[in-house]
């Protein structure tokens, strides 16, 4: 265990660890381009240059072991002078066209240049122009002028989804990033180098010209694409999710997501419905609603077996059990059923079959054999007759077009048909009562992932219209049936997970 | 009979639709608007145009058309009553504001008696000759006329007061509070000061007043109230306005502290007739302080029948009947509007009193100069 | 706690003063001197006839935003939202856009201006990167009789614009010197 003094304070790493991550444990930033922890260091773009004492020169800080009685320096006069003259050999052919670039306000480049050089370019000849806008994948636009060649992108595609589509091409000032003759860069992580690439030389087509970063607001989230729940930022603005970026979690995802999940946040904001209806009314409060709802089903006088309750696999932990307790005690369910999204493509890495973001959860609340009750075997009881009322937690379904239909056309035969949904479809025009719940953006929740990996998010911004938490249509709709309700908070229905989990 | 009820209609008529109501309303706009505008070097009202009208369509006309439409928009305005008013005080009150300002008018002369015979000037006195007096130039010719006047000023007290509060308002009922407190303070040394006046006279009688002040004293100079009678003039003057609110008196309305005092919340015509009760109320105060301290419809040295200067049976100047009748009331309308200009000088002169101090000056300086001057008068109406 | 009390001597005002009728005449006398002099000379007053006479605006008056154009007519925004970003009445709204050209790249497809909401302070003008965006028109934001048509689109921008001769990326010259 080598001991080194890095800006007089000492710290003992283990053997084989470079002066950037020892830095780092004590709280000191070296700057760096090339640089990522979870690649290996090339040491090409010079930015981290250090001085260490005894040695003859500056030595960069990514690539250098830490060895025994090592002293360095990180923001001394030699090395603040080495990054200003590294800065400004970078800035020679940038063409620095911040007004347009994407990456500006999350641009290392930029923030290493305000805070190190901030002077005017001493070029007077024109700058080497190259590639802008260029196509290098189906997900990514490339600007060569932008690109700074720090080539993380490059060991990316090498070094963690071993696709190895990119390379740099030419040489000297006429440097680029390209792929290989014939391929293209369209792994299903593609987009990841979009989010190591320190300055604005890879852009994503999806977020490209969208919004500016400096607008958004970032909160910590999950993604449910699938049952992995990677880790995100999600960045919105004026309630709305721009992006999703993978967040560092060493437990799920690393620093890693892959380009179905990013993209899924698209869900959050399209055909979103935030009315709540019953019937034919749709000006509602939701305690006159919950009322009606409690005078319909205590007229319909209906015997356990008549009634169906379908949850989601799709939905958070606290409204499975919320929604379990709805069920049992006062919606008085005989029939219990589960649904969600078909399956999709998994594989080794991240992305897992199961497009589900939370069927552990639904295992968990209403035991492992409703697995067997899918929604084929829902649409084959509704059609040989029995079920009269239907509550239904989420409108996702694992069938195509067709089958939603049919499933909405046997729907519409039921007595009652609740459906709480976040999104506008044909099942919840179906719905006799369609009750508007929030995305996971916009709730507190718990999610479960595929390693059993729970993940507490909360909202980033308020639901439309008169949605609210999905745990919280159970407690209105208990209140509506005038019954005791022991779950009236996120902080109850955790303290009933968690007891749950003890007694096992 | 008849004939009397239909004169005296005609000269209601007359003074309040030709006179109190014209001058009060006209005020607005050329007193409150026009002159101040001259006083603070600005143009004031002259946007509005009279389009209609061929040949008046380009012409500002000293911004009279202003005043036409703000009463067209007082009458489309809403009627906006507070919540918890008292309805049926809030709609009487401004008729209860208006009325005692119209009906101090009764008693004010316009000019002498008709005589429908000839005139003979005796001792500064017109004295009329084989033919009868009669009454056309005051609506009625009390004998108690100056009594009248304080008991209806004493009425109009009312108006503001339950003006501020029907309104179920904190402001109005400050307002309101204010203005009765003011009112009864004021009349007190209001009343004093002119009974000096009434000494010198003795008579209550407006229009005998008036004739009285017709004497020369010395052959030349007119005995006005103003000069027998300099301290109670000022006196008067500064309780008159105090009565009727003006500035510098203007607490109850005090637009810094409290809005508009007790008709914050009176809207559209309600509160154009509580406007222009106090504007009618201000040219009262001009005809009053002219009939008893600026000699009425005198003009010095006219009599009936022309100039005289000096204590002359035959006129020096002589002059037609209706010639000085003509330049009689001119003398009093000039007079009135003199005194209106004055009280408008003295709104853009003087800054607001503090309540403390409004109430100081009533009650501490005027009422003890008014006794003193009353007792003074007293002395020297024994001596000589 | 001790109270540190300050008295204020009272005025000394003389009786004369203090009679206050003289020092009531010598405040008349002088509203009374610019009032006939007001009325028969009109010499002090100061109003301007506003829309008969019109007062000469300063150079840099702000008026309506205009929008910029290049030599070949394009608009000179590129969409960069940081006037909008600067605009303390969030009265911008932009939404760009990927431009064929790809020499421009970037460019507003939406740029809307709500006058109604502009406090005219000339923030977008300082932000402005490309001397895109400026408030020299000379023309003050006029009252609507509908809201809707107080929003400025770009045409409408674009109509008061003009060229500017202004280096698109800044200007080179000089900056040898300056280093």
């Amino acid at each position: 265990m080598p001991t080194a003094t890095i800006n007089g304070k000492e710290v003992t790493v283990p053997r084989g660890t470079a002066i950037i991550r020892a830095a780092a444990m004590l709280g000191i930033n070296v700057p760096h381009f090339c640089y990522h922890p979870a690649l290996s260091a090339p040491a090409n773009c010079r930015m981290c240059l250090v001085e260490v004492e005894k040695a003859r020169k500056l030595e960069p800080a990514c690539y250098l072991k830490v060895t025994d009685g090592m002293v360095v320096h990180t923001e001394s006069e030699k090395v603040v002078a080495a990054r200003q003259a590294v800065l400004e050999f970078i800035l020679i052919n940038h063409p620095v066209d911040c007004p347009i670039c994407d990456q500006a306000g999350e641009c290392k480049l930029q923030d290493y240049y305000m805070a190190y050089d901030a002077k005017p370019s001493r070029l007077t000849t024109g700058k080497v122009g190259k590639v802008k806008v260029y196509p290098i994948g189906p997900e990514v636009v490339y600007d060569g002028e932008r690109c700074i060649l720090c080539t993380r992108c490059v060991r990316f595609c090498d070094q963690i989804t071993g696709t190895s589509e990119l390379t740099v091409v030419d040489r000297g000032d006429r440097s680029e990033i390209r792929t290989f003759p014939g391929r293209e860069l369209d792994n299903p992580y593609s987009m990841n180098v979009t989010d190591i690439c320190p300055v604005g030389a890879l852009t994503t087509r999806d977020f490209r010209f969208k919004c500016r970063v400096w607008l958004m607001t970032s909160t910590d989230s999950i993604c449910t694409g699938c049952a992995r729940g990677c880790s995100v930022h999600l960045d919105h603005y004026l309630g709305e999710t721009q992006r999703y970026r993978p967040r560092f979690n060493p437990e799920v995802n690393e620093y890693w997501m892959c380009d179905e999940g990013r993209l899924s946040y698209k869900r959050l904001n399209a055909n979103r419905s935030g009315a709540l209806r019953v019937g034919e009314r749709d000006d509602l409060s939701w305690p006159r609603a919950a009322r009606m709802i409690a005078g319909a089903l205590a007229d319909a006088q209906l015997q356990p077996d008549q009634i169906a309750f379908v949850a989601s696999a799709d939905a958070s932990t606290e409204a499975l059990v919320a929604g379990h307790e709805y069920a049992l005690n006062i919606l008085r369910a005989g029939r219990f059923y589960w649904t969600g999204r078909a399956d999709g493509e998994g594989d080794a890495f991240l992305r897992c079959a199961d497009r589900n973001p939370n069927r552990a959860g639904l295992v968990h609340s209403f035991g492992e054999q409703i697995l067997e009750r899918g929604a084929d075997r829902l649409l084959k009881d509704l059609k040989s007759g029995g079920i009269r009322a239907l509550f239904m937690m989420s409108s996702a379904l694992p069938f195509g077009r067709e089958a939603v239909e049919e499933l909405a056309a046997e729907a519409r035969k039921l007595d009652i048909f609740i459906l709480a949904t976040s999104h506008a479809g044909s099942l919840s025009s179906a719905a006799t009562v369609s009750l508007p719940v929030a995305k996971h953006s916009e709730q507190t929740g718990t999610w479960v992932n595929i390693d059993g990996v729970a993940q507490t998010v909360d909202a980033a911004y308020a639901p439309p219209g008169v949605a609210i938490a999905d745990w919280d249509v159970y407690r209105r709709l208990a209140a509506g049936a005038d019954a005791e309700w022991p779950l009236d908070s996120v902080d109850a229905i955790h303290a009933r997970i968690f007891s749950d989990e003890a007694a096992e | 009979m008849l004939t009397d009820i239909l004169l005296i209609l005609l000269k209601i008529v007359a003074v309040v639709l030709l006179f109190a109501m014209p001058i009060g309303s006209l005020m607005t706009l050329l007193g409150d608007r026009k002159q101040s505008s001259m006083i603070q070097n600005r143009v004031g009202p002259n946007r509005a145009r009279l389009s209609i009208i061929p040949g008046l369509g380009r012409l500002p006309l000293v911004g009279i058309p202003h005043f036409l439409a703000d009463g067209l928009k007082m009458i489309f305005k809403e009627d906006a009553i507070p919540d918890g008013a008292d309805r049926t005080w809030h709609n009487i009150v401004p008729a209860m504001a208006l009325f005692p300002a119209i009906v101090m008018w009764a008693v004010i002369p316009f000019h002498d008696h008709y005589c429908t015979g000839e005139i003979v000037v005796q001792n500064y006195r017109d004295i009329c000759v084989e033919g009868q007096t009669r009454n056309f130039f005051s609506i009625a010719n009390l004998d108690a006329g100056l009594l009248y006047v304080f008991a209806i000023s004493g009425v109009s007290v009312y108006g503001a007061a339950i003006a501020g509060w029907a309104s179920n308002a904190k402001y109005s009922l400050i307002g309101g509070l204010r203005s009765s407190a003011q009112m009864i303070s004021y009349e007190v040394s209001m009343a004093l000061s002119v009974a000096g006046a009434i000494l010198i006279y003795g008579t209550l009688n407006l229009n005998e007043m008036v004739v009285q002040q017709g004497h020369l004293i010395g052959g030349w100079l007119p005995m006005w109230g103003i000069v027998v009678q300099p301290l109670a003039f000022f006196i008067f003057l500064g309780a008159m306005m105090a009565e009727t609110k003006r500035a510098p008196f203007d607490m109850p309305e005090g637009e810094s502290e409290i809005v508009a005092g007790y008709f914050t919340e009176f809207s559209s015509m309600k509160f154009a007739v509580i406007q222009l009760s106090e504007y009618v109320a201000t040219v009262f105060v001009g005809a009053l302080i002219a009939t008893i301290f600026l000699g009425g419809w005198q003009v010095p040295y006219l009599y009936g029948d022309g100039f005289h200067f000096g204590n002359t049976p035959t006129a020096a100047l002589e002059l037609p009947y209706w010639a000085v009748i003509a330049l009689r009331i001119g003398a009093f309308s000039f007079k009135t509007i003199f005194i209106l200009w004055l009280q408008f000088m003295l709104r853009w002169t003087l800054p607001r009193f503090r309540y403390d101090q409004v109430m100081n000056l009533g009650w501490k300086i005027f009422l003890p100069l008014s006794l003193a001057n009353l007792v003074i008068t007293a002395f020297v109406v024994a001596i000589l | 706690m001790a109270v540190t009390v300050t008295k204020i001597p009272r005025p000394d005002r003389s009786l004369w003063v203090q009679s206050y009728v003289p020092e009531v005449m010598r405040g008349l006398s002088i509203t009374s001197k610019q009032f006939f002099k007001n009325l028969f000379t009109k010499k002090d007053v100061v109003t301007i006839q506003y829309p008969e006479v019109k007062r000469d605006y300063p150079e840099r008056y702000r008026g309506l935003h205009r929008l910029m154009y290049r030599d070949d007519g394009q608009v000179r925004c590129v969409a960069c939202m940081c006037c909008s970003t600067a605009c303390p009445a969030n009265c911008i709204h932009i939404e760009a856009a990927e431009h064929d050209d790809t020499s421009i790249e970037k460019y507003p497809a939406v740029f809307v201006i709500d006058e109604l909401r502009c406090i005219v302070c000339g923030m977008c003008v300082e932000a402005c990167p490309c001397d895109a965006i400026r408030m020299d028109s000379g023309i003050h934001t006029h009252p609507f009789y509908e809201r809707d048509t107080a929003f400025f689109d770009k045409p409408a921008l674009l109509e008061l614009g003009g060229p500017s001769v202004a280096h698109q990326g800044g200007d080179m010259k000089g900056v040898q010197g300056h280093h």
